[in-house]
């Protein structure tokens, strides 16, 4: 006899675990299937390097805490879930060792700014006031809604006469770079590509047409970063926590190898061990577009690291159109950017000599090591969509020194970032093998050069690299190394994410659903793409939203 | 010329609204249902005492006043004020902020959009509808704001 739920949701990430809990409350029997061998997805803490050493692997920087419904609906902190918020947020540290330093004092980030360009300064806290005014309510219109048009969302600006009331929010942004709004509002190139990089590690890249229309509202939440005790993975259970106390189960180890569809209806999945699961009420899919319509919906059997499935065609299954299928395979689109990570396991903090300028970058939780302007990003970005290495100008994050429990006693945990390739220009994605460990060294020299006690034999007690391919491989949802889950670019935003066809949250085929990273607003811990799915399928079932509190 | 916060200047609010939105094309169908809670700031003599404090809380003791209005295909059927929470009325919106914004929005010093972007009055609700409605809403805001003489017995803002 098959297992029978209301409600059967194909992967246990934030956004999968999300749903579940909600729909959970809701009285509905609600069970979470996961691939992998725990829940999470990119909320994975690995002791990657040694015992005691917790690394975050995929998501460490959680800035959408106190923004996003969930985090109140679901109890999360009564859960378990404890975040630190580093008052030195984030820094740059420069080639002559001047550094720049984003607190949760604004006042502090001002004076910071103001050894660069106390014109810049200024700039910024218009800025960030007047944006941090409207986050709440662009995050109410914009993050936490289903989505709507852009030709909706800039015709009301208009109506609201926007453009004539705000320094720096228009319709214009629209055909804006981050670079051009830069360009536009301030001087000094290293605050500049402070804000750039600022930008990039929340999966912007400052040279990309049309993204201008999201930087205010980054710049609102500049000082919002916030650290997950105990490991980024603590959020996942706290979410599977309450999914189990309203009744819901999680499955892992259970691989989705197709959707069942009944005349035009989901109403069920297969697992790879011949399982079959029902769904009374609703199916949703919260992995990747490919795997969801090319392998669960039946046109390839298999889905590779690349995302592009094996060659093994059937035909697909009713619902679908050979058109829609087409354009899964052709039009989704992926970051073409990713991210190379070293983790390591340290035995000291690291101490810059851009303390000498300014003492609090050793107290800074995520630093911009080398990015000097907006013209070496541009060039970066470049050589990555070209496959080249850039050489490497990482960023760095040491989490012990905010939270003692994800090392050993008397011991860091440390991560280093870098913008990168996922396919490399001579050996393609499979190069990372060969390349991944020469590379990983060189961000460390990196590091060293701007925290010299690092380069001593005893500082560094061991060292893992974490390559774009190997993201591909673990989190096979991150297709090409995207954790981003798709494109972040104007024409795959809002309801357009990832087709418009699929933008509303809702498939062709009845009762299944799109519920995660890759549905507006996109990846990252936000929690939007469960949050606005829910609301759809509220709106289907005839479910009551308790969680809206209007 | 009615007083700011009575029942006639809710009646003149109202009847400005009916009269400015005839005057729109596409209005929205459906109701919606407004919840204005205002808070006191110290400050506006028109919630919870102004600057001589709480000797003048509300009749429930609550230092805040919470009105409701109701809009039905475009038109306001009615706007009243309430004590405490709202019971069984489903709301669509909630527009939250303190006493003396509110009460500069009334005398068209500040304006309401000018408000809820810089935070000043917190909005909840589907802010797609709002989006999508934008020229209606900027009827109700306008004749919030601007459209009725409006008389201040305990003093106009701005406040000293």
């Amino acid at each position: 006899m098959h297992k029978r739920y209301d409600a059967v949701i194909i992967g246990a990430g934030h956004n999968g675990l999300t749903l579940g809990a909600y729909l959970a409350r809701s009285g509905l029997d609600v069970v979470v299937l996961e691939r992998r061998h725990e829940e999470g997805g990119g909320l994975c803490t690995e002791e990657l390097t040694r015992p005691g050493f917790l690394h975050n692997i995929h998501a460490n920087y959680h800035t959408f805490v106190d923004l996003a419904p969930p985090i109140e609906d679901l109890e999360l902190r009564k859960n378990g879930v404890v975040y630190v918020r580093p008052e030195v947020q984030m820094a740059s540290i420069f080639e002559d060792n001047t550094a720049l330093c984003i607190y949760t004092d604004l006042d502090a980030t001002v004076e910071s700014m103001s050894r660069f360009s106390p014109a810049d300064a200024e700039t910024f806290k218009r800025l960030y006031t007047e944006a941090h005014g409207y986050v709440d309510l662009l995050l109410g219109t914009l993050m936490f809604q289903p989505p709507m048009s852009i030709k909706e969302l800039t015709g009301a600006l208009g109506t609201f006469g926007i453009e004539d009331r705000s320094e720096f929010l228009g319709v214009k942004l629209r055909r804006q770079s981050i670079n051009q709004f830069l360009d536009q509002h301030f001087e000094h190139p290293k605050i500049k590509a402070h804000l750039a990089f600022h930008g990039a590690v929340c999966g912007y890249a400052n040279d990309v047409v049309g993204l201008a229309i999201g930087f205010p509202l980054l710049i609102g939440k500049i000082d919002n970063w916030n650290l997950c005790v105990g490991g980024s993975h603590r959020l996942a259970h706290a979410l599977w926590r309450d999914l189990a106390h309203h009744g819901g189960t999680l499955i892992t180890d259970a691989e989705v190898v197709s959707i069942v569809v009944e005349d035009g209806q989901a109403t069920g999945v297969r697992l790879s061990d011949g399982e079959e699961i029902q769904a009374t009420k609703l199916v949703a899919s919260t992995v990747d577009v490919e795997q969801t319509f090319l392998r669960f919906l039946g046109k390839t059997t298999g889905a590779s690291a690349d995302g592009a499935g094996d060659s093994v065609k059937e035909d697909a299954v009713g619902g679908i159109s050979t058109e829609l299928i087409d354009r899964v395979e052709s039009r989704i689109a992926h970051q073409d950017w990713t991210l190379f990570s070293v983790h390591l396991a340290l035995s000291e903090p690291p101490y810059y000599e851009a303390a000498e300028f300014n003492p609090d970058v050793n107290n800074a939780w995520v630093v911009n090591l080398g990015y000097e302007s907006l013209t070496e990003m541009n060039r970066d970005w470049q050589d990555i969509r070209a496959g080249k290495l850039p050489l490497p100008k990482p960023n760095a994050a040491v989490n012990s020194l905010f939270d003692t429990t994800d090392a050993p006693a008397g011991c860091y945990t440390g991560l280093l970032r870098q913008f990168a390739p996922f396919s490399l220009e001579q050996e393609g994605p499979g190069g990372w093998e060969i390349i991944g460990r020469q590379y990983a060294r060189q961000c460390i020299q990196t590091w060293e050069r701007f925290a010299p006690n690092l380069s001593s034999d005893k500082a560094v007690l061991d060292w893992v690299p974490y390559t774009p391919l190997e993201i591909s491989q673990k989190m096979i949802n991150m297709v090409q190394g995207d954790w981003m889950c798709g494109a972040i670019k104007l024409d795959n935003m809002l309801d357009q994410r990832p087709l418009p066809e699929l933008g509303g949250y809702k498939t062709p085929i009845g009762r299944l659903y799109m519920a995660g990273s890759t549905q507006h607003p996109h990846g990252f811990i936000t929690f939007g793409p469960a949050y606005n799915a829910l609301s759809v399928i509220a709106d289907d079932l005839g479910i009551k939203p308790w969680w809206r509190r209007i | 010329m009615p007083d700011i916060y009575t029942q006639p200047w809710y009646e003149a609010v109202k009847d400005t609204i009916n009269q400015e939105v005839t005057k729109l094309k596409d209005i929205p169908d459906g109701k919606w249902v407004l919840a204005v809670e205002i808070v006191a700031d110290g400050v506006s003599p028109y919630v919870g005492g102004g600057a001589d404090g709480a000797a003048n809380l509300t009749a429930t003791g609550a230092d805040e006043r919470h009105f409701l209005i109701e809009i039905s295909d475009g038109r306001c059927n009615w706007y009243k004020e309430v004590e405490g929470d709202y019971g069984d009325v489903e709301l669509s919106y909630r527009f939250r902020g303190p006493a003396t914004v509110f009460d500069e929005i009334a005398a068209g010093i500040t304006d309401p959009i000018d408000a809820a972007l810089k935070g000043a009055v917190k909005v909840r609700g589907d802010m797609r509808l709002l989006m999508r409605q934008a020229k209606h809403v900027k009827v109700l805001l306008e004749a919030y704001s601007k459209a009725v003489d409006t008389s201040w017995p305990k003093g106009k803002p701005p406040y000293a």
